[in-house]
């Protein structure tokens, strides 16, 4: 865990005054700790990608080891969306509804080639990759991505998200 | 098969009631051809060099097909129960083709002989039109819709001939060989399908007020009636629950 460095007038007030048990640090940096150790997925699986999400929740790799454990099936509780499989331009006004369903902040993670460029389908009905609809934090390469790449999506989200600014937060919808 | 079939609605016949016939002794090719040329002057395709395809020449097809099917059906010496598949063929980039650019085929199985029969209806561009026989076997409802969405033969009698596959946006028949394959047709707004729903719904006598409305229609709350007096189940929670699955909308 890689806090932002505490600005120096309140190091200086917890040296002298801040009793023993009590540490001093930014509001941003406590509460993007608590957003990304805390990720409630959603999972859109639509294809084999879904397979191996199921895996990645499974106890052999464990997403709970990262917090992301809590598997939601209401976009209004969950804050970061999985997209694993093909999105097709007959579902593509679905997801976008479940995307604007979920409350701010939210992240949503493109795993595997299909969600991310349509892969090899490269036709009449497949969307060519789902940042045509959404907007996207983090894509997963695979067909399918292997539970570790999933794991190694998610950190990268976590570490995205450490890095994020209280201020700058996302427009809604955007 | 009867009057459900009608209306494209399943649900009637108790099928744990069907038992399977043992099975027969079938008809060999030669026989189907033989009988095939015979009674619907049918003539075997010759592009078919390992099975049998019989052929129904375009001209031909609007009056004869619905009857020829019919037949196919009924007759107790054929008796092709199952229609196991229907699809078309775009001739359009066919090596050394002649004659209409598609055709339909249909497939059909026998569960008591085990005989197999193929039926390949020739359709012109121009005239892609072909009786439907969603009628005769409820499965061509759905496959029926599917060749008219993706080759954009029409057919006529079809109580709901709309995409199934595609979008409701889609312009074209993507699996035309002139349909460019690469070119997309985003959708803006998704269909709710209710109204297949909707006809489910009445069908089991559901009372449709207001599109993704849905209230009790008087012989399921009847129903619910004669429950709730027997075990005790509150009826108004019945009645606020059956609306709210309409109410929810889609
Ligand atoms: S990327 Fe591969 S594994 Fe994943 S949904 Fe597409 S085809 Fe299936």
């Amino acid at each position: 865990m890689t806090f932002k460095p505490v600005p120096a007038t309140v190091a200086a007030v917890s040296d002298s005054f801040v009793p023993d048990g009590v540490i001093a640090t930014s509001v941003e940096a406590v509460v993007n700790w608590g957003r990304r150790n805390s990720l409630w997925p959603f999972p859109f699986g639509t294809a084999c990608c879904g397979i191996e999400f199921m895996g990645v929740v499974s106890s052999v790799f464990d997403i709970s080891r990262f917090g992301a454990e809590l598997v939601r099936f209401s976009p209004r509780q969950a804050d970061l969306l999985i997209i694993a499989g093909t999105i097709t331009y007959k579902q593509a006004p679905v997801l976008r509804r479940i995307y604007d369903q979920m409350c701010e902040p939210k992240w949503v993670i493109s795993a595997g080639a299909c969600a991310t460029s349509g892969g090899f389908y490269d036709c009449y009905c497949t969307v060519p990759g789902i940042d045509e609809i959404i907007p996207v934090d983090i894509y997963i390469a695979g067909c399918p991505p292997r539970p570790e790449a999933f794991l190694e999506g998610l950190v990268q989200l976590q570490n995205k998200i450490a890095r994020e600014h209280l201020k700058e937060q996302k427009a809604v919808g955007a | 098969m009867s009057t459900a079939a009608g209306k494209g609605i399943s649900g009637e016949g108790d099928v744990r009631s069907w038992k399977r016939e043992p099975i027969k002794p079938g008809k060999s090719d030669d026989q189907l051809q033989a009988l095939a040329a015979e009674r619907f002057g049918l003539a075997r395709d010759a592009k078919d060099r390992w099975n049998l395809t019989m052929t129904l020449a375009a001209g031909q097809a609007k009056a004869k097909l619905h009857e020829v099917v019919r037949v196919l059906r009924d007759d107790p010496e054929l008796r092709f129960d199952m229609l196991l598949d229907l699809a078309a063929i775009d001739y359009l980039s066919y090596p050394n083709h002649r004659g209409p650019r598609f055709a339909v085929v249909y497939l059909f199985k026998s569960l008591v002989f085990r005989h197999r029969f193929k039926l390949k209806v020739e359709v012109e561009e121009d005239d892609a039109e072909l009786p439907s026989i969603h009628d005769l076997y409820r499965i061509a409802d759905w496959s029926e819709r599917e060749v008219f969405d993706q080759m954009g033969v029409v057919f006529s009698g079809h109580p709901n001939l709309k995409r199934i596959l595609n979008h409701h946006e889609f312009i074209g028949h993507p699996l035309r060989k002139d349909y460019p394959c690469q070119k997309r047709q985003k959708l803006s707004i998704n269909d709710p399908m209710v109204d297949q729903l909707e006809s489910r719904l009445k069908h089991f006598g559901y009372q449709v007020v207001d599109s993704g409305e849905v209230h009790l229609g008087a012989p399921i709350a009847a129903k619910h009636q004669s429950v709730a007096e027997q075990g005790s189940v509150d009826t108004q929670k019945q009645k606020n629950a059956a609306g709210a699955v309409g109410a929810g909308g889609i």
